[in-house]
């Protein structure tokens, strides 16, 4: 279980830091990547870029996906992901601040698998992420690793 | 009557000149007739005379032989006796016998075979009496014997024979003229009754042709005055039912003096029959206004003979109507007026409707002359220019004395006229009954236009194509105006969509530094919490709860801001549905808090439902909250009639307010409770009116402070 590494794709500092420890502070003790970008994270998962010829082994069992994100934002990084074979099936979970219809709506019609927005309060924002990590890395039963 | 003597004239000849003509035949014939009777009496008079004449010679001849005897015997008594006494008779008759004789001769003197034979007579009488007076003699101077002898010497016997014989001669010779002349008598006395006969035959004949002829032509008299006096009475009728008035004025040295009018004028006018007849009765009625007028139209009568006129004339009523009246003159042989005769007619209905007709003429006159964004213009069938308005010349530049008479396709394009677009327009209207379309225009000084056109044909009562009529509206300042809109509203998107990047960068980028100070704050608590003393911790409290509480601002700043920019989809919604379901929220929310709820069922409103779910969650939320230290809260939803509409309401028996303020609860940002008592950001009641504003509803409160209050909305 702890093998399952999960992807933070999260340009904040500060919100990086928060989740990293929200996820900490519920006993996550999955790997956490973080992609600062969304070519970061596109690199990341499809092996290109910086991470150009690196197995892909570390295929995340979670994609916590930011919507606000330089260069490649959130929901084209989601088109993608849904558009390629590979992570077609993965789970992906947009975390972010804003709660505007479209980017529910987008997100939704681009295959996200689930929509949370961050609270300000730390509290309630540890509460969402402990809800998360209960659900999608032990609740939840993942796609099989070899979808296509 | 002319008019039959033109008849007749037209048939045969005049009755009186028959008359004149069977008349002169007739006494010729008569007067032939008679003078052969005349002539035959005449003849027949003149036989009798003759006849008579005869018949006396014969008297006489035997009278003077009676005579001779007569003398013969008283000379043989005076003979035998001597007694003179004898003598007397002879005495007597030798004097006739000259007397006789004288006569005889004056009978006879138109025969001298008679007179020749009185000679001859006379010389036997004379020697007979020459013998008679020698006898006598010889008596007394012989005696007796001596006469006796001489009696018996004597060739008294004879000569009495001889003169016998004359005398039967000359008889015989009346006797045969008489025979003659009785002949003749008779023959003319046959000739005269013939004479007479006949003329009574052809008097008679002609008596009684005249007669046949007379009574035939009073036949056709009579028949002529029926049908004149038919012909009359149709007149009269005509003229009694026809709305015209005929009238004949006598004109003498220049004044007219009336002479007659038609009775139809008592039913028009109302005026009697001999009214019209005083002499100043018409000038009397013109109108005083059409007076002078109308009188110096007279002499016009006098120059051309006849004249047309319109006035105002007053009738019996004292009503004024108009009358058009037509009169002629006419003229003796000698060329000078005699009579004027003519009609007048009311027009005042003609005029009246005339009267409309202009009066409606010219307001459409001064409609289309007082357009002046509108060019509106008429053209003939075939395109030229009949008239103009302000507005054609304000936008087309043209002057209607330029342009008047000059083919519409000038204000087309040169490559609109090449592609023959005004014929086009033309056939289409004509075609169509209107065409209408947007494209470039000329004005007089070369410069282009936008126009838009409307053409449409114009037709007669017949439906003949009798022109167009062309709107034209210069367009190019509403496209500027469209153009200027299309860039405002290009500009507001613009903005909206700058507005929309910007909520959507507050919601994103604002809440983002506000999650860090809280979680850095909770972080620090949390770590260092033997390091930070209860002030401490009490301070960073306060900064998790206000950057917590600006979250929320946030929060609500952009749902006010969503709810005025969001899209509306007006349908059909159960608000008492949509109340039931928020209250229920609620309860799950706060379970230990104990509200009792009303809400009316059947709430029904045609609004956006999303927008609706707002209102109503705001207004709940709010009873709600400030129901919150009430043990017996109780919210209520209904419904109440309201200036014909249903207003809608949220009732509920919490902290109210005080009404002094009700006009600052629905402005943004505005409380009128402390946070301390009741949280809440200010923006909820704002956001709450501009929906119910983009419903075009409104919006108000009622309130009581401790008792409650009531929010009222309508949509």
């Amino acid at each position: 279980m702890d093998d399952k590494v999960i992807l933070l794709v999260e340009d904040n500092a500060d919100d990086e830091a928060l989740t990293l420890r929200a996820l900490t502070k519920n006993n996550i003790k999955n790997e956490v990547i973080v992609a600062h970008d969304g070519v970061e994270a596109l690199d990341y998962l499809f092996g290109t870029g910086a991470f150009a010829g690196r197995s892909r082994h570390a295929v995340p069992q979670l994609v916590l996906l930011d919507l606000k994100l330089p260069r490649i934002d959130g929901l084209e990084v989601l088109r993608r992901l849904r558009g390629d074979p590979r992570t077609r099936l993965l789970p992906v979970v947009i975390l972010t601040s804003s709660k505007e219809e479209r980017d529910l709506v987008n997100g939704y019609s681009l295959g996200a698998n689930s929509y949370v927005r961050k609270p300000v309060d730390f509290g309630e924002f540890t509460e969402a992420i402990r809800q998360l990590g209960l659900y999608w890395l032990i609740l939840n039963e993942p796609p099989p690793t070899k979808a296509t | 009557m002319p008019d039959r003597a033109t008849i007749q004239r037209g048939m045969t000849l005049s009755l009186e000149r028959k008359i004149q003509i069977g008349f002169g035949i007739a006494v010729a014939i008569i007067v032939a007739v008679g003078a052969a009777a005349l002539r035959s009496t005449t003849a027949t008079v003149e036989s009798a005379l003759w006849m008579a004449h005869t018949l006396e010679a014969r008297r006489e001849l035997e009278a003077t032989f009676a005579d001779l005897i007569t003398a013969e015997t008283a000379v043989r008594g005076f003979v035998i006796t001597g007694d003179t006494t004898y003598l007397g008779p002879y005495h007597t008759a030798r004097s006739t016998l000259g007397g006789l004789l004288a006569g005889l001769r004056t009978l006879t003197a138109d025969n001298p075979a008679q007179q020749r034979r009185l000679d001859s007579l006379r010389t036997l009488v004379a020697t007979r009496l020459a013998r008679f007076q020698w006898t006598i003699q010889t008596r007394r101077t012989g005696g007796a014997a001596a006469a006796a002898r001489a009696v018996i010497g004597g060739r008294g016997k004879e000569l009495m024979q001889l003169i016998r014989a004359s005398i039967d001669e000359m008889e015989g010779e009346e006797g045969r003229l008489l025979a003659q002349r009785s002949a003749t008598l008779q023959a003319k006395a046959r000739l005269a009754r013939l004479a007479a006969w006949s003329g009574a035959v052809v008097a008679v004949a002609l008596a009684g042709i005249a007669g046949v002829l007379v009574s035939s032509e009073l036949a056709g008299r009579r028949r002529a005055e029926q049908v004149v006096h038919e012909t009359q009475a149709r007149f009269r009728q005509m003229l009694a039912s026809s709305t015209a008035v005929i009238y004949a004025n006598t004109v003498a040295g220049g004044t007219f003096s009336p002479s007659w009018v038609s009775e139809n004028i008592t039913q028009i006018t109302g005026y009697e029959v001999d009214e019209p007849l005083r002499p100043t009765w018409w000038i009397d009625h013109l109108h005083p206004d059409d007076r002078a007028r109308v009188l110096a139209e007279i002499p016009v009568l006098l120059g051309n003979d006849r004249l047309t006129t319109e006035y105002r004339f007053q009738y019996k009523d004292g009503s004024y109507h108009w009358v058009h009246d037509e009169s002629r003159l006419l003229r003796d042989a000698a060329g000078r007026p005699v009579e004027v005769v003519g009609s007048w007619v009311d027009i005042t209905d003609r005029r009246q409707a005339e009267e409309a007709l202009r009066a409606s003429e010219e307001r459409l006159r001064l409609l289309v002359g007082s357009v002046r964004d509108y060019a509106i213009y008429l053209l003939d069938a075939t395109g030229i220019v009949v008239s103009w308005n302000p507005g054609a010349q304000q936008i087309k530049g043209y002057r209607a004395e330029e342009i008047v008479g000059q083919h519409f396709s000038r204000f087309y394009t040169p490559e609109d006229v090449a592609a023959g677009k005004p014929q086009a327009a033309l056939q289409a209207a004509a075609a169509q009954g209107r065409f209408e379309e947007e494209n470039w225009r000329i004005r007089k000084d070369g410069s282009r236009f936008w126009a838009d056109v409307v053409i449409s044909a114009v037709r007669d009562d017949r439906g003949t194509l009798v022109g167009f009529a062309k709107v034209t509206r210069d367009l190019t300042e509403r496209q500027r105006a469209e153009e200027a809109l299309r860039r405002h509203t290009a500009q507001l998107e613009a903005a909206n969509a700058e507005l929309d990047s910007f909520a959507y960068s507050v919601s994103h980028d604002l809440r983002a530094p506000l999650r860090a100070i809280d979680g850095f704050s909770q972080a620090l608590l949390e770590d260092y919490a033997d390091r930070v003393d209860d002030v401490g911790k009490g301070y960073l409290g306060r900064v998790r709860s206000a950057s917590q509480r600006m979250a929320t601002l946030i929060d609500d700043l952009l749902n006010l801001s969503r709810v005025t920019r969001r899209e509306m989809q007006i349908g059909p919604l159960d608000l008492s549905a949509l109340a039931s379901g928020i209250a229920e929220d609620l309860k799950k929310r706060d379970p230990a808090r104990g509200v009792e709820f009303a809400i009316a069922p059947g709430l029904r409103a045609q609004a956006d439902p999303g927008l609706m779910r707002v209102v109503l969650q705001n207004l709940l939320e709010n009873a709600w909250k400030f129901t919150g230290k009430r043990s017996d809260a109780r919210i209520e939803v209904g419904s109440v009639p309201r200036d014909g509409r249903s207003a809608y309401f949220v009732r509920d028996n919490g902290a109210g307010f005080d009404m002094t303020y009700v006009g600052k609860l629905f402005g943004a940002f505005q409380r009128l409770h402390g946070a301390q008592e009741f949280d809440g950001t200010g923006i909820g009641l704002a956001t709450v009116q501009r929906v119910i504003h983009r419903h075009g509803g409104r919006v108000w409160a009622e309130g009581v402070v401790g008792d409650g209050a009531t929010f009222y909305f309508t949509l």
